[in-house]
């Protein structure tokens, strides 16, 4: 399996990846941006496929472009207008899947790469999204918990992190260009539908393992790791499409975490008088 | 002669426009150190603006805001404690109430790398008396509305503020719950000598502890001790109520119906 070089890519791929999304993933559940997601995910269809028009052989910054150019449109939206986020981001997600999606019926023999995208492909990744998932990856952990503290004020209250001193726009800025980045980055291993559930359930199960936000964001961290790295291992094991592998494991963990809790939370009402 | 000192707060002819809509209509009140005030007003009469506006959170379309005599800036809002009304986190983030105080304290702001009993050694001799010490293992998102309150302002206290803001803090708290908190807010205001708005609605609670009122409605339209804004007719105006004083023969303080 590791002698794969492809195999040694995608995996060093889930290891830079799938802890950044656990540890993104605890504020992206407390602060409800799960669809927010969903949308630059799905918007980086949209990035492919003028990627591979313009004809260029890695569309990855095609991806980064359109992902980045939607975030920052739903910001603008959000600050001019006075529809609810939720309007916005079913408008950007099904206009950017639509663009997409027309520009890839113009380009001939690319239609198979519609799937790929859409669900994941651990041979898609190539040395070059390689070097920039690494990158990418360690500077947003390294921002992550540089801002760990402004970033929990915030998500509890955004008043009172400002009354505190706290650059909130600044903090939100930086968060919603990470989390754009990480998750256009992601989709290469799991998939544009997929990828949510990569920051979503690691935060998820963590939370049943834990009593505080410390254990919570640990525990994130390590679900994120060993959910991308032993699906992206099952995957190639057994065959089975990189995104699903990654999500199901994840939900394995996900289902055994529910069980500890139930058990744990019973033998706490046992005790009780 | 005596020196008169310089009020905690002062707000001279505020005007601020919302959407078009005039929501503070010149408002001008000048809060002395060390009072508990109160700022009431129906729904939509602009206390939360007026609130928001001191916090530097509103842009004001004319007027000044002094905070112990110096105009608005992160240096005077470091010497005002905020309370807000709630917290907006739902269950899915585990933020224990020790690691939501941690970070406050700067000797704990480093609390993600420590362990809890260091944390702890810092933190216990400031919210001695708080009442919240046995609340610190506990997610701050299933606290009820009354140990919220509490853990709010033994956060607000943390930093040793001068000023003490509180934004409806009663709104999810029980009746019972509703008396021991404001005994508490008494208490501090006691011990501290510090200077405390109290932005409510909520009349009785509020004539009951507050030494002096200011009714808010677009414009400051009655000001006063409680016995004295009772009887206002404004007041009765802008609630669209008919408020009518009487005494508890043990307390002498005025209710409102």
């Amino acid at each position: 399996m590791f002698t794969d070089a492809f195999m040694l890519r995608a995996l060093l791929a889930a290891v830079f990846l799938g802890p950044v999304c656990g540890l993104l993933g605890v504020f992206v559940t407390a602060r409800r941006l799960a669809f927010f997601s969903d949308t630059v995910a799905h918007s980086a269809l949209a990035g492919v496929a003028f990627g591979l028009w313009l004809g260029a052989s890695d569309p990855t910054v095609a991806m980064l472009i359109v992902s980045l150019a939607v975030a920052f449109l739903l910001l603008w939206l959000r600050r001019h207008t006075e529809l609810l986020t939720d309007t916005l981001l079913a408008l950007l997600l099904s206009t950017s899947v639509a663009l997409g999606v027309v520009v890839f019926s113009q380009l001939k023999g690319y239609r198979g790469e519609i799937e790929r995208y859409l669900f994941g492909d651990i041979l898609s990744v190539g040395s070059s999204d390689l070097m920039i998932a690494g990158g990418v990856s360690v500077g947003i952990t390294f921002l992550l918990l540089h801002w760990f503290n402004s970033l929990t004020l915030i998500t509890a209250h955004e008043d009172l992190a400002h009354v505190s001193g706290i650059p909130v726009r600044w903090i939100d800025l930086g968060f919603t260009l990470a989390l754009t980045l990480i998750v256009t980055l992601a989709i290469r291993l799991v998939g544009i539908i997929l990828v949510t559930s990569l920051l979503v359930i690691p935060a998820a199960t963590a939370r049943n393992l834990s009593q505080n936000l410390r254990q919570q964001t640990i525990s994130a961290w390590l679900v994120g790791l060993a959910s991308a790295v032993g699906g992206t291992m099952a995957s190639y094991g057994l065959n089975f499409p990189c995104g699903p592998s990654i999500v199901l494991v994840c939900a394995t963990f996900f289902l055994i975490s529910l069980l500890i809790r139930k058990m744990h939370s019973g033998s706490h009402e046992l005790e009780a008088p | 002669m005596h020196k008169i000192p310089p009020p905690a707060l002062t707000v001279r002819d505020l005007r601020v426009n919302l959407g078009g809509l005039p929501v503070l209509r010149g408002v001008t009140l000048s809060v002395p150190k060390g009072e508990l005030v109160a700022l009431i007003g129906p729904n939509g009469s602009g206390k939360t603006t007026l609130l928001r506006a001191i916090l530097g959170l509103q842009m004001i379309d004319s007027g000044e805001i002094r905070v112990l005599d110096q105009p608005l800036s992160p240096a005077t809002l470091s010497r005002i404690g905020y309370v807000p009304q709630k917290l907006e986190l739902d269950r899915s983030f585990g933020l224990s109430v020790r690691e939501f105080m941690a970070l406050r304290l700067p000797a704990t702001r480093r609390w993600l790398w420590r362990s809890h009993r260091s944390i702890d050694a810092a933190l216990l001799p400031a919210v001695a008396g708080l009442g919240i010490e046995t609340l610190l293992d506990r997610p701050i998102a299933r606290l009820s509305g009354g140990q919220l309150q509490r853990v709010l302002i033994a956060w607000s206290l943390l930093l040793n503020p001068e000023i003490l803001l509180l934004d409806e803090p009663t709104a999810g708290v029980d009746t019972p719950g509703e008396r021991s908190f404001y005994e508490m807010i008494e208490s501090i205001h006691r011990q501290r000598r510090m200077t405390i708005v109290l932005v409510s609605h909520d009349l009785s609670m509020v004539f009951r502890y507050a030494r002096w009122v200011y009714a808010l409605n677009g414009v400051v339209c009655c000001e006063g001790t409680p016995e004295k804004i009772i009887q206002d007719d404004s007041l009765k105006k802008a609630y669209g109520l008919h408020l009518t004083p009487y005494h508890h023969h043990h307390e002498g303080l005025p209710h409102v119906h």
